[in-house]
């Protein structure tokens, strides 16, 4: 199903039950996920807001992809209507996301679903088993009057209907282990538990079921810094132990460079860059990219002011009509406010970029900062005025 | 930038302490159990100068400025407000608001919704006796010291008109409009978007430089405290475990819990950080006896365990409250301080 054919109505209506026109079998696809033009708005009509707009992703299987931005920059509204899991009045007008879900019986070959087009039946199916999620409030996203096994019981009840009583238990208690967590916690309720714990709880859910692809909506957002460093390093271990692709939401860059092999960055609803981590981090190349990474006090190094990016974060009722960074953008030229940059590859297939800055026929050369080879000192960059 | 040079402290707080009572559940006639949330903590706040508290969450940092701001009374220790010895016991009077103002983490929630900016400015002003003809100039001047501009533009707008930057700015402004002399921020950034982030602290630092205020900066981000902060120091369960000048706690940390606090940042251009071995299971244990961090320090030893250590002077204006630091297992230190040793410049304080 093209884009242009594409029916609101049938995503808004879940309960109609529609035969899906792409669900095939095939040899094991390398990406996991393909998401193509994929745009999301909030409202119709006058009041219509593009959240997320024309956003093209490939995710490999196994492979961390990150995703990066400001609050309002669309990364959460992407991941959910991905998932089909927006509520009115976010709505899904263009684009498709394939999912290709290993065989369970075959591992060498996979089924492609769109997600985009799957009736809530197949959804049912996919999700969980084959996609999970990590939500960011782990105290919001556990029932608070149920205790923690029974949340493992249900999800393994529905979707594993031929496991006995005792081996939900045991499985159950299995999952606790891998995330580092005693099987005592089985039986305690959510506010029982301490922000890190119930994180852990919410990972070892997620991979209850084996799945694909595990979607983490800024996991360690509300957590302090040791036990988020505690989770990232859990994620790390489990990843190498079970394979599985992950997207992972954060506003936090650095942690990003760490955890992802590849970085997407978002403002307002756009992907403004996108590169492997380290080339990211080593060698920006969107001034907003740029501002990000300067904007964390390094931990290290002579004491020198820093800027940030200035202004605030942009308005999606209200965008410039041409660049959508460019009332905040120190490198701007006359072309910027007329024309929006679209995302173009540049040095690698991997690597693109939404800035004029690179195109060819730029008026002014790249700034150094925005030039940089991967892989040079970052501390070595000049120092500006020192201050202490 | 020594202590000889200072001027006197606007505010000290003398041995504060802090204990909150629980009733432990299910035990034989009402248990109770005493948890000490702040435990002897002494420290000065200066005239232009920022001193930054750093901590995770439950260190007892954000009582720390609640008994400060007199909202929270401390159990024993007294505060001294320029020269001036205050009775913590007693209420709070307006001076001592007008001199100490209190800015809180989430702008949205400290900020009331339902009236407009002008509000939120003006009702300070007149309660701390300002003239009805002149409040609209004096917010107007608050808004404008907060890189609010121009301040016509925000004193009729709602709280949700404004974004996170803009709203936490308007709370500064709010502190800031009685014309106070120490200015307590809990965390004032953690609530905010990444990009915004930097505008708060340099706006911070600002206003410290330029009006010689001070400034208790709370955080649990070890980097922005030595972005910005003139003296830092680090708790733990209630307790001061180090404190140092300049940068000098982020680049030589003594003591095991600021050192797994700055392992802990994210920090791409260090390599080994991303070494996933280091996970370490930490369990928020305080131990009722002997150092407090001992159950999950990695270089505990008995002593650790049994007695709780004294301040150690490691430095020039630093201290460690960590037994490694007795002056016979100096050596030890070296062992367990691997981590993020850096020859970067020195640091002069």
């Amino acid at each position: 199903m093209s884009a242009d054919t594409f029916d609101i109505q049938a995503v808004s209506d879940p309960l109609e039950p529609r035969d899906s026109d792409v669900v095939v079998a095939n040899e094991r696809s390398e990406f996991v996920l393909e998401v193509t033009n994929f745009s999301v708005d909030y409202g119709v009509g006058d009041n219509m807001v593009r959240a997320v707009n024309d956003v093209t992703l490939h995710l490999r299987r196994s492979k961390v992809l990150g995703i990066a931005g400001e609050s309002g920059s669309g990364k959460s509204t992407l991941v959910y209507a991905m998932t089909r899991l927006l509520r009115a009045p976010g709505v899904i007008s263009a684009g498709d996301v394939i999912l290709n879900v290993t065989n369970p019986d075959n591992e060498t070959e996979s089924t492609s679903v769109n997600l985009v087009t799957a009736s809530e039946k197949e959804l049912r199916k996919v999700r969980w088993s084959h996609v999970s999620i990590v939500l960011q409030s782990a105290l919001s996203a556990l029932n608070p009057v149920l205790r923690v096994g029974r949340e493992f019981d249900e999800v393994l009840k529905t979707h594993r209907p031929d496991m006995s009583k005792v081996q939900r238990r045991s499985r159950a208690a299995e999952l606790l282990a891998m995330v580092g967590l005693n099987e005592d916690r089985l039986v305690r309720f959510p506010h029982e538990l301490s922000g890190g714990q119930r994180q852990r709880i919410m990972i070892a859910l997620a991979l209850a079921l084996d799945p694909d692809l595990v979607i983490m909506d800024e996991p360690t957002t509300a957590l302090d810094v040791v036990t988020q460093r505690e989770i990232i390093s859990e994620l790390h271990h489990l990843r190498s132990r079970f394979g599985f692709a992950m997207i992972f939401i954060t506003h936090d860059l650095s942690l990003l460079v760490e955890l992802a092999d590849e970085i997407v960055v978002m403002y307002a609803g756009e992907i403004v860059e996108r590169a492997g981590a380290r080339e990211l981090y080593d060698a920006p190349r969107h001034p907003y990219t740029l501002g990000l990474l300067n904007s964390f006090p390094p931990l290290h190094g002579q004491r020198r002011e820093l800027t940030g990016i200035p202004g605030s974060p942009p308005d999606l009722s209200d965008l410039p009509q041409g660049c959508n960074f460019y009332p905040r953008c120190p490198f701007r030229m006359a072309r910027c406010e007329h024309e929006a940059p679209a995302l173009t590859s540049i040095e690698n297939a991997d690597r693109g970029v939404a800035c004029w800055l690179h195109s060819p026929d730029s008026p002014i050369a790249v700034p150094v900062e925005l030039s940089r080879t991967a892989n040079p000192a970052r501390n070595s960059a000049p120092a500006e005025r020192s201050r202490s | 930038m020594t202590d000889a040079t200072l001027s006197p402290s606007v505010l000290s707080a003398r041995h504060l302490t802090r204990h909150f009572t629980t009733r432990v559940p299910g035990r034989f006639l009402n248990a109770k159990r005493v948890v000490r949330a702040v435990d002897d903590v002494s420290l000065d706040l200066f005239e232009g100068r920022v001193t930054a508290v750093v901590g995770e969450s439950g260190s007892g940092k954000s009582v720390l400025a609640r008994m400060l701001a007199r909202i929270v009374t401390p159990t024993s220790g007294e505060l001294v407000l320029e020269g001036t010895p205050i009775p913590v016991r007693s209420k709070r009077t307006l001076d001592y608001a007008a001199m100490v103002q209190l800015v809180l983490q989430d702008p949205y929630a400290s900020v009331n919704p339902v009236h407009r900016i002008r509000h939120a400015l003006e009702r300070p002003l007149l309660i701390h006796g300002a003239n009805k003809s002149d409040v609209e100039e004096q917010a107007k001047t608050a808004l404008a010291r907060v890189s609010l501009e121009p301040p016509e533009r925000f004193l009729d707008r709602y709280a949700h008109e404004l974004s996170g930057g803009q709203l936490q700015r308007v709370s500064i402004a709010r502190a800031l409009c009685v014309k106070p002399d120490v200015l307590l921020a809990d965390e004032p950034i953690s609530m905010l978007d990444v990009s915004v982030r930097l505008g708060i602290l340099n706006l911070l630092r600002g206003l410290c430089d330029s009006e010689h205020l001070a400034i208790l900066y709370i955080t649990h981000d070890i980097a922005s405290a030595r972005y910005i902060a003139d003296e830092t120091i680090v708790m733990y369960a209630g307790q001061i475990v180090e404190r140092s000048h300049g940068t000098t706690l982020v680049d030589e940390p003594t003591h095991p819990y600021t050192q797994l606090l700055i392992s802990s940042v994210p920090d791409p251009s260090d390599p080994t950080s991303q070494d996933p071995t280091k996970s370490e299971h930490a369990t928020f244990a305080v131990a009722d006896v002997g150092c407090r961090f001992a159950p999950r320090c990695p270089s505990a030893m008995d002593v650790c365990r049994v007695e709780d250590p004294p301040d150690f002077i490691v430095g020039e204006g630093h201290t460690s409250h960590c037994w490694l630091h007795a002056s016979e297992p100096r050596a030890a230190v070296e062992m367990a301080l691997p981590q993020r040793r850096r020859e970067g410049e020195p640091t002069t304080t």
